[in-house]
């Protein structure tokens, strides 16, 4: 499972639980590719050495050492790394991922799982891999945990929201609020995130830890994009992963803008040259209306505690809309595996929206397995104007449950 | 510090079992524990309560590895405190949880008093319910309900700020219990706030309150202090002041509230929490613009059910003998005219439909400060 989600995050193959079968096809891919003689994993920052913030990035040239030396640094890697053009910055991330997905492979066990990172007591988290992935740990809190018994998709989001800010935070890149450099807030312009794509593998239940790694990248000439890997801490299991894409916006005359040069200067050393963690969903998202929606849902009223410091709605807050309208059968008997959603338009506090869902033919090329939905949404305000577009795909909920029901009753008895 | 590392998935299977929300959450992550749980406890230092839990714990469970903890134990920060009669946790604040003071809301104070109220129960081997039923109260059919819960914030902390939480119960007459929390800055040590909560028992069936005989009460009580110990001790505290009713006509509403899905809990009931975030609905925005929450106290009558529909009232307390509030109508007057820059409120929630009362509660402001 994990050897198909690190493989489909860099060949841009939809993942798909396979059988052991097409597994091992794809291991073998890797391996018969020709081998090459660089067997160096050393990582070279960009021209610019990130810049060293009260000694919180970690220079990981020490663990860089440890990586050759361990037994781990084993053929496959290399020999899969060596497909790839010479980007020693994808090399970072890929061999960070396949040691992980590896210690699965080999059943090794590794406590702590990447020695150069402790398990900070606070969980702010850790800068690792020289500088450009930020990585923190959670513990799932009960009240955290919705209906379905497991992490409410509203708790993952919230998570990666979280890592973003820190990774910004400890990176030096936070000026005055959530949303901006020092240079950015100096000519008034803010990050507004327009893309976002969430696929779920598993959701944690309660008492589990999860490990959250996130890095950014550029995203054509003046965007960037920021990718998520959620994973078990304990385990190494990848649960989630999630990429964003973000455009900078002026606060002031909320006109879309070039990223000038002073920000780019800050930002640039912090961006990873490596392909999104996620297949990028190209479909195009249709805009429904009142005539191709199944299910409305109106009167949706932002609460106090929906805004954020500077009184717009939480983008999190979207996601608990968009599933108000989806139709219940679905959300009882199935869970969220893949969402995408385009953000248009922001709200405040006195916006009143409305949410709308059609349930596509999951009989369509979209649908991957038997007895999975596709949806579409819209949350959109009374008046019309688009707040968000998106489109879910569910699966039906881990057959675990019935089982435990077996065992309880045996219990029981 | 005497720290019981559990958990116990054998301890979790057992409670969780008889768990009324028998699902796939307990077992389920009970099935996952069992290769690596950790059942330790040193052997030292017990108390003979201590030593008379841990044996149970030993009692019909397989044999297990043990570690110092699993790695939710280790990263929760949370733990009994020496004597086990009362139970600490230290979380971060984090940027969500902040809100449009970029101070942490009062919902997530709300919640984290709710998770380290469950942590606690879950450390002496409670069900985590939430409601720290024992296993005679499972055999019996009984719950706990939150009858009052009354919360006194006196500095908000911010993001990043570390708080360190502690909890107890105590026994509250023939069929109530009481939990209170403490607050504390952990960077500078100071109390930042205070909390109290009634709970009574219910038989879950018949939905009626029920009284129970002494040794059920004594299967919880042996892990409450005997000496009482009250969060708040002070004479005539507000947390027992009685609430009036708001009467129609009300000056703020909001009506037609909905619970939302991510407002249910793991046992598909609204969250406590929830409530209070109802009740600040139909705050003035003046008030809410200029002033933070000092002081909430609500009492809970009525469960309210997924798809009910509710109101909330809110109309400025009058206070005897003082400046009367609110007869001008504008809340920017009361402001210019009151030196104490110190607001009260009372609060009434109610179904739409036929009016009958879910909660009342009553809030005190104060200015914001600059």
């Amino acid at each position: 499972m994990v050897a198909t989600a690190v493989t489909s995050a860099f060949f841009s193959v939809t993942s798909s639980p396979d059988s052991s079968d097409s597994k091992n096809k794809k291991l073998g891919s890797i391996k018969s590719k020709p081998s090459v003689s660089s067997g160096s994993l050393q990582v070279k920052a960009n021209a610019q050495a990130p810049p060293k913030i009260n000694g919180t990035v970690a220079v990981t040239t020490s663990v860089e050492g440890s990586k050759n030396d361990d037994g781990a640094s084993s053929p496959p890697p290399r020999t899969f790394i060596n497909q790839l053009p010479d980007w020693s910055m994808l090399l970072a991330a890929i061999t960070t991922i396949f040691l992980a997905a590896e210690k699965q492979w080999m059943m090794l066990d590794w406590k702590p799982r990447r020695p150069d990172m402790v398990i900070d007591p606070f969980g702010i988290g850790k800068i690792v891999q020289d500088g450009l992935v930020f990585s923190q740990n959670f513990s799932i809190r009960s009240y955290e945990i919705g209906v379905d018994q497991t992490a409410s998709i509203e708790t993952l989001m919230n998570h990666l929201q979280e890592t973003a800010i820190n990774h910004c935070r400890s990176a030096g890149l936070l000026g005055e609020g959530f949303g901006a450099t020092p240079e950015m807030c100096k000519k008034n312009l803010i990050w507004v995130v327009t893309r976002m794509q969430v696929v779920v593998d598993r959701y944690p239940t309660w008492g589990d830890v999860v490990q959250v790694d996130t890095w950014v990248s550029a995203s054509g000439k003046n965007g960037m994009r920021r990718d998520w890997l959620v994973s078990n801490s304990e385990t190494g299991e990848i649960l989630t992963r999630a990429t964003s894409v973000w455009v900078m916006m002026n606060k002031l005359t909320r006109r879309l803008s070039k990223i000038p040069e002073e920000v780019r200067g800050e930002i640039e050393p912090f961006f990873m040259s490596s392909d999104p963690v996620l297949a990028e969903d190209s479909q195009k998202l249709v805009k429904l209306d009142d005539s191709t929606a199944e299910h409305v849902c109106k009167g949706l009223t932002p609460k106090w505690s929906d805004l954020d410091v500077n009184q717009h709605v939480n983008n999190v807050k979207y996601i608990g809309w968009i599933l108000e309208s989806a139709p219940l059968p679905i959300l009882e008997s199935h869970e969220l595996s893949a969402m995408t959603l385009e953000y248009r338009r922001e709200c405040g506090r006195d916006s009143v929206l409305q949410s709308l869902t059609t349930v596509s033919d999951s009989n369509t090329e979209n649908a991957v397995n038997v007895g999975e939905f596709n949806c579409q949404h819209l949350l959109r305000l009374e008046d019309g104007a688009e707040i968000v577009r998106g489109r879910t795909r569910w699966r039906p909920k881990l057959a675990e449950s019935s089982a435990n029901m077996d065992q309880i009753s045996a219990e029981r008895a | 510090m005497l720290k019981f590392s559990y958990c116990n998935a054998t301890d979790l299977n057992q409670a969780l079992v008889q768990c009324r929300f028998a699902g796939s959450f307990g077992p389920l992550s009970s099935r996952r524990r069992s290769p690596r749980a950790a059942v330790s406890c040193s052997r030292s230092n017990l108390t003979p309560i201590q030593a008379v839990l841990s044996c149970q714990q030993q009692v019909g469970s397989d044999p297990v590895e043990s570690e110092l903890g699993s790695l939710a134990d280790r990263l929760r920060l949370g733990g009994l405190t020496e004597d086990g009669l009362s139970y600490k946790e230290k979380f971060i604040i984090r940027c969500y949880e902040v809100g449009i003071n970029k101070t942490a809301t009062i919902e997530t104070i709300a919640n984290l008093l709710q998770e380290v109220g469950g942590n606690h129960a879950q450390s002496v081997g409670f069900s985590r319910d939430g409601f720290a039923t024992s296993p005679t109260m499972r055999k019996l059919h009984l719950i706990w309900v939150t009858a009052r819960m009354h919360i006194e914030v006196y500095k908000y902390p911010a993001w990043s700020d570390v708080i360190e939480i502690e909890t107890w119960c105590q026994n509250e007459g023939r069929i109530g219990t009481r939990r209170d929390w403490i607050l504390k800055d952990v960077a500078t040590g100071e109390v930042i706030g205070r909390a109290t909560s009634k709970w009574v028992m219910m038989n879950e069936d018949t939905r009626r309150l029920q009284k129970v005989s002494d040794d059920v009460k004594e299967e919880y009580l042996v892990f409450c202090p005997r000496e009482p110990r009250l969060a708040f001790p002070e004479e005539n505290n507000k947390s027992l002041k009685k609430i009036s009713k708001l009467e129609d006509p009300v000056q703020y509403s909001r009506l037609g509230l909905m619970p939302r899905r991510a407002d249910l809990d793991m046992n598909q009931h609204v969250n406590n929490v929830t409530y209070i975030g109802w009740v600040l609905e139909s705050m003035p925005e003046e008030i809410i613009d200029t002033h933070e929450l000092q002081t909430i106290t609500l009492d809970y009558r009525r469960e309210c059910q997924r798809d009910d529909v509710v109101d909330s009232l809110t109309g400025p307390e009058l206070v005897e003998g003082s400046k009367i509030h609110g007869t001008n109508g504008s809340a920017t007057a009361i402001t210019r005219e009151d030196d104490l820059d110190c607001h009260q409120f009372l609060h009434l929630l109610r179904l739409s439909s036929d009016g009958q009362e879910i909660n009342r509660g009553r809030t005190e402001w104060r200015k914001k400060p600059t």
